[in-house]
């Protein structure tokens, strides 16, 4: 049973009810196994998952309701994982967020059956990964990080980036510019130069 | 004023209700609209503008001022100020107020008349009319339309018209002009092309007259030209392919386009997420393309090779064009209008002549052989061909002064106009090529082009980290190489070919730190020759559009001129002698005297500045080719200004074609039929160039063609005013509302019973969700939120992103902290996910998927995001109206949302930060953004740093104690110090 419990953590739990769903074809990168639960998928010790195909609610409207309402409360991330699999979408897509809403769901939309794999798959993955990558965390490189501030102004690229560097020769440079001299860069157009000028000295707040 | 100015009015005050004009570019919209406005009296009521750009405010209040000038109007109990206010958000309400009711005329930004308009701050009743600039960028959600709705139906009596000189931009879509009409309950449509019959008379009845001058392009630029459009072929040909767009709107006459990117991401957009990687690379490589083409004919040799070098540093691995066959020949040709490599023994070393496989080969054994030998033996050779244009330029100007001498000592009389008559007009595309001409002409052209030379090969040195970084994105050639099904041999080849190899770099290296150590001595020594130069008047003038007087040329220089003449004569033999490599010729002839110049005059400096000697010597060439020139002014078209009023010039060059200026000329002709105006037009034989401007007048045509036929079928309702004040009725502004509940209609809506109210942030009125919201009968109500963008219920938040922010927030952490704040303040916090109605509804395709988890898949951060915020909901909706309706439904069963405690949220209280209505326009948000991306900063000291200087150009120059203190702790500091001076790797 140890053995067993082990195993149970580091694979996501299938419910039986999902036998024959083309989706288990694309958890590859996660193992998974099929167990008596009362959610489709188990992602965690708290994090369960429905599948939903929108074709499938449009023929059952209250199957999703009724799923929900068999999920026990000690599940802190409920995920509904809807299959976006039919053309006109506006109307079933309206029903399936309101009951996710209602009923302290989080609604993930999937356009594929991979993207629905990827999506159980990063979720068990993920389980314990601290959010540093959302949260603005990135390359620390120089070139990416003078990319990133650069391209933060609109219209600017990252061809831009490099003339603008090679110019002028360091950040501060760039940011102390003269416009004529930003105007002087190749690819570098009126608006731009606007742009980058009063981004650089434009007060961070205006006089009121 | 045109008449035919004045016929358009006539025919748009005929009809109260308003009208939507639409003229060709260049027939003067701005005075058009000045002289309507000129009309205005304020007992009429208040005039807003909407939606003008910064240059056509500039120009109406110009023209107006110009009206008012012209014709004083002593019976006018009101002097009302000529000019328009402008009302922006800076303005505080009681001001905004006051020039509401003064019936004067105002510029106004939409988002404010919007806020002021559902808080009820704008007395409808005084309002006589709304202006509304370039039409053709209104939709029927658009801010406009809400504005122009909502005015409607609390004063029908306002006067409702717009107008645009693009009417190309018109007929994208289906029945654009139809729509944009009804969203702004206007029934008639004028048409003002330049074919239209008075306009064609009045402008040809005496037009200008007209040189038409092709220059030959030179073989290399003609080469490369050739090249692209192979190149583009081939894309074009893979696009076709791909069976996913109309085949017949794919043609390189319309790759030339801006609009070509239009024609296939319209097609595309909607299956965008079907597309595999390959067809995406090709739309986006087609547009650099296009703009390479563009380039080509308006940059200099030196600054194309190095937009090309930027390009390839920047450009990602996957592009397919840059490993094409032809496009070896871009980056090559480009190459050999500029340098050449040569053995210091004098031999030539031709890399890679013309591009054939097996020559290359051969050639580059001979490379390797003489790394072997001696790496220090080759050189850079300057080639440094100049634009043909320039001499051309010259000519035409020496000429033209040739002509004004001869008509000055026939002792003509024409001291009246002679103010304009003077100058002569140089027409070009942007400031930079105005720059380099004006230095072209004052200077010598060959100047020009080793001060950009220098400026190439300084920023070469130090080449590190970004060519590492090339070589091994090389080494894995995934998606390289589809076209012409070479993938093999393109492969090798490039990375043999494109990437330069070592001894050139070694070479271009030597070249460049020759110049360094030149800027060395030069800073070091207290210079002599420098001061010399200076004193001579080589100080180039960079003052924008400034015009060169007469005496820039005068007589001071001509005693030395004499002196070099000789020189100057052999110099000229021999480029006479071999037309073919002028230009080599010409750069030995200088070198020649330029060295022996130096060791006469200064012995001690011998090996002293290149450059310094160029531009000593280009100032003797300069005096003795000095055929005294006309007052020169150039203009750039880019900046947008009337500089033909202004300027009232006769002579008129213009040196890049464009159609909308060759309009203008005509009209500024027409409106002064006393000045002859002699216009000379620059283009390059058989180049794109001149494709585009025909092609351009042509697409013009058309699109007036179909909007004629538009107009003939169009249906618009005359009722539609009854419809929409049915609508507007149940959703007044606030005050309003108790009036209205008595008259409002029913008509069979259901949640009409209940008024719906929504609180929306003030920065989201740039996107056309109130519009909408408005429209479904929800009130909406107007304040600056710190948290969320809509306040749907007391327990309610929602955060939209559209998908492009959804990306970037990810990217910059600002969604995170969305998520955190909304968690903390509300029951229910929402991250709306808004697709676009016109594009795919899906954030990739299968294929982009992927075969393993991997961390900046934008499934892997939303699937972080769900798991760290397990109470944040998310909408998935299609399009603006699908988020209407799951709003509405949302909402159905909550309480309506609290305004005086939604505004509180949030808000910090304890740093004393006054909350006004206008907060958000309080930050160069643009400015904020990029600082909370800088190394250093975060979240806690950010605001600190704002509130210790003004600016980021201010923030550049601090000393890192300083920033210390700021950023709260000295590493911080020395770290964000570091970045800014960091030097920026440059590349080979």
């Amino acid at each position: 049973s140890a053995v067993q419990s082990t195993q149970y953590r580091n694979a996501i739990l299938v419910s039986n009810r999902q036998k024959g769903n083309p989706l288990l074809k694309y958890i590859r990168n996660v193992r998974w196994n099929f167990a008596e639960i009362m959610c489709d998928y188990l992602l965690g010790q708290s994090t369960c998952a429905l599948y939903l195909s929108l074709r499938y609610h449009l023929l059952h409207p209250d199957y999703l309701y009724y799923r929900i309402r068999e999920l026990q409360k000690n599940f802190k991330l409920r995920i509904i994982l809807c299959h976006v699999d039919v053309e006109d979408v506006v109307k079933p897509l309206l029903e399936v967020t309101r009951t996710a809403l209602l009923h302290d769901c989080t609604l993930l939309c999937a356009w594929s059956l991979e993207e629905c794999g990827r999506y159980l798959e990063t979720i068990k993955v993920y389980e314990k990964k601290p959010a540093d990558l959302i949260q603005g965390q990135m390359d620390t490189d120089y070139i990416s990080r003078i990319s990133h501030a650069l391209t933060s102004i609109r219209h600017v690229n990252k061809t831009d980036v490099v003339t603008l560097g090679s110019t002028f020769g360091s950040l501060s440079h760039i940011m102390d510019a003269s416009m004529e001299d930003l105007a002087r860069c190749p690819g570098i157009g009126e608006r731009k130069v606007k742009r980058l000028y009063d981004t650089f000295h434009e007060p961070f707040r205006r006089a009121v | 004023m045109v008449q035919f100015h004045e016929q358009i009015i006539t025919e748009l005050l005929e009809d109260t209700n308003g009208g939507l004009v639409i003229l060709s570019s260049g027939l003067a919209l701005c005075k058009l609209i000045s002289s309507f406005i000129s009309l205005h009296h304020s007992s009429q009521g208040s005039l807003l503008i909407l939606s003008a750009s910064l240059s056509q405010k500039s120009q109406i209040s110009y023209h107006l001022l110009d009206h008012a000038a012209q014709n004083p109007n002593p019976n006018s109990d009101h002097p009302v100020t000529v000019t328009p206010a402008e009302i922006t958000s800076d303005l505080p309400a009681q001001n905004r107020y006051s020039l509401y009711s003064s019936g004067g005329v105002s510029f106004i930004t939409s988002r404010i008349l919007i806020v002021d308009l559902l808080t009820s701050k704008l007395p409808t009743s005084l309002l006589a009319g709304v202006v509304i600039l370039n039409a053709h960028l209104l939709s029927e959600t658009c801010t406009e339309a809400f504005i122009v709705r909502i005015v409607r139906s609390l004063n029908k009596n306002v006067c409702v018209r717009a107008f645009s000189d693009r009417p190309q931009a018109m007929v994208s879509g289906f029945a654009k002009a139809e729509r944009i009409m009804k969203s702004l309950f206007i029934r008639k449509l004028h048409l003002w092309p330049r074919f239209q019959v008075y306009v064609s008379q009045e402008l040809e009845s005496d037009p200008p007259e007209v040189v038409d001058i092709r220059i030959p392009m030179s073989k290399y630029m003609m080469g490369i030209q050739k090249a692209i459009i192979e190149v583009m072929d081939a894309c074009l040909k893979e696009m076709r392919k791909t069976n996913k767009v109309d085949v017949e709107d794919l043609t390189v006459e319309n790759g030339l386009f801006k609009s070509f990117d239009e024609i296939v991401r319209k097609q595309l957009d909607p299956i965008w997420h079907t597309l595999g990687k390959k067809t995406k690379q090709l739309v986006t490589d087609l547009k650099t393309l296009r703009k390479l083409l563009d380039y080509l004919v308006r940059y200099d040799a030196v600054t194309y090779l190095k937009y090309l070098d930027s390009l390839r540093a920047s450009e990602s691995f996957r592009s397919v064009w840059i490993f094409a066959e032809s496009s070896y020949k871009i980056f090559d040709y480009a190459k050999k209008r500029v340098y050449r490599l040569m053995r210091s023994d004098g031999v030539r070393l031709s890399v890679v002549d013309n591009g054939k496989l097996s020559k290359k080969r051969k050639v580059k054994d001979i490379n390797n052989e003489a790394i072997g030998e001696a790496n220090s033996n080759v050189t850079v050779e300057e080639v440094l061909e100049e634009p043909p244009k320039w001499k051309v330029l010259r000519d035409v100007l020496e000429e033209i002064e040739q002509h004004r001498q001869q008509k000055d000592q026939a002792g003509e009389d024409h001291s009246e106009q002679d103010s304009g008559y003077g100058t002569v007009l140089v027409a070009c595309k942007d400031e930079r090529t105005c720059m380099q001409l004006e230095d072209s002409i004052k200077h010598d052209p060959s100047n020009v082009m080793h001060d950009e030379w220098e400026k190439y090969l300084l920023s070469k040195v130090e080449l590190q980290s970004l060519n590492t970084r090339k070589k091994k994105d090389a080494k894995q050639p995934k998606g390289i190489g589809m076209l012409n099904g070479v993938a093999p041999v393109t492969v090798g080849q490039n990375s043999e070919g494109s990437i330069i190899n070592k001894q050139e770099r070694d070479a271009l290296l030597a070249a460049a730190s020759r110049f360094t150590n030149l800027k060395k001595i030069d800073t070091d020594g207290g210079d002599v020759l420098e001061k010399e130069a200076r004193s001579g008047g080589i100080g180039r003038g960079r003052g924008r559009g400034k015009s060169i007087g007469k005496s820039s040329n005068g007589s001071n220089t001509r005693t030395r001129s004499k002196k070099r003449e000789a020189d100057n004569l052999t110099a000229e033999d021999m480029r006479n002698r071999k037309p073919d490599s002028e230009e080599e010729q010409k750069n030995e002839t200088e070198m020649a005297a330029v060295s022996g110049f130096t060791r006469s005059t200064e012995g001690k400096y011998s090996d002293k500045p290149v450059l310094r000697q160029h531009s000593y010597e280009a100032e003797v060439t300069d005096a003795i080719n000095a055929k005294p020139l006309p007052p020169i002014h150039f203009h750039a078209l880019e900046t947008q200004q009337e500089i033909l009023d202004f300027l009232k010039p006769s002579v008129i060059i213009v040196y890049h074609p464009d159609m909308t200026f060759v309009r203008e000329i005509e009209v500024y002709k027409a409106e002064n039929p006393s000045i002859k105006v002699k216009v000379y037009f620059l283009f390059y034989e058989d180049s794109t160039e001149v494709q585009k401007f025909e092609a351009s007048i042509r697409r013009e045509n058309s699109a007036f063609e179909s909007l004629i036929r538009q107009k003939s079928i169009m249906m618009i309702p005359i009722d539609q005013e009854e419809q929409c004040l049915g609508l507007n009725s149940a959703v007044d502004p606030l005050g309003l509302s108790l009036q209205n509940s008595v008259t409002r209609k029913a008509g069979g809506r259901k949640d009409a019973e209940k008024e719906m109210q929504v609180i929306v942030d003030m920065r989201e009125f740039m996107s056309s969700l109130p519009n909408v919201l408005h429209q479904k009968g929800m009130r909406i109500i107007p304040v600056t939120l710190e948290v969320g963008d809509y306040i749907l219920s007391p327990l309610i938040c929602v955060e939209r992103k559209s998908i492009q922010d959804l990306f970037m927030s990810f990217a910059s952490g600002r969604l995170y902290h969305q998520a955190e704040m909304m968690t903390r303040y509300y029951r229910i916090p929402v991250l709306l996910i808004e697709f676009s109605q016109d594009k795919s509804f899906s954030f990739q395709s299968a294929s982009d998927i992927g075969d393993d988890v991997t961390p900046y898949n934008i499934t892997s951060k939303l699937s972080l995001l769900v798991l760290h915020f397990p109470r944040l909901r998310i909408l998935w909706s299609r399009s603006l109206h699908a988020t209407a309706e799951i709003f509405a439904s949302l909402k159905a069963n909550q309480d309506e949302p609290d305004l005086a405690k939604a505004t509180r949220v949030g808000v910090p209280s304890e740093n004393g930060i006054v909350e006004s209505d206008v907060r958000a326009e309080n930050y160069n948000t643009s400015a904020v953004e990029f600082l909370r991306r800088l190394p250093g900063v975060t979240d806690a000291n950010y605001r600190t740093i704002m509130d210790g200087c003004k600016s980021l150009a201010e923030l550049a120059l601090l000393p890192v104690e300083k920033l210390a203190q700021l950023m709260g702790g000295p590493k911080a500091a020395k770290t964000l110090r570091d970045f800014l001076d960091a030097k920026y790797p440059t590349l080979v």
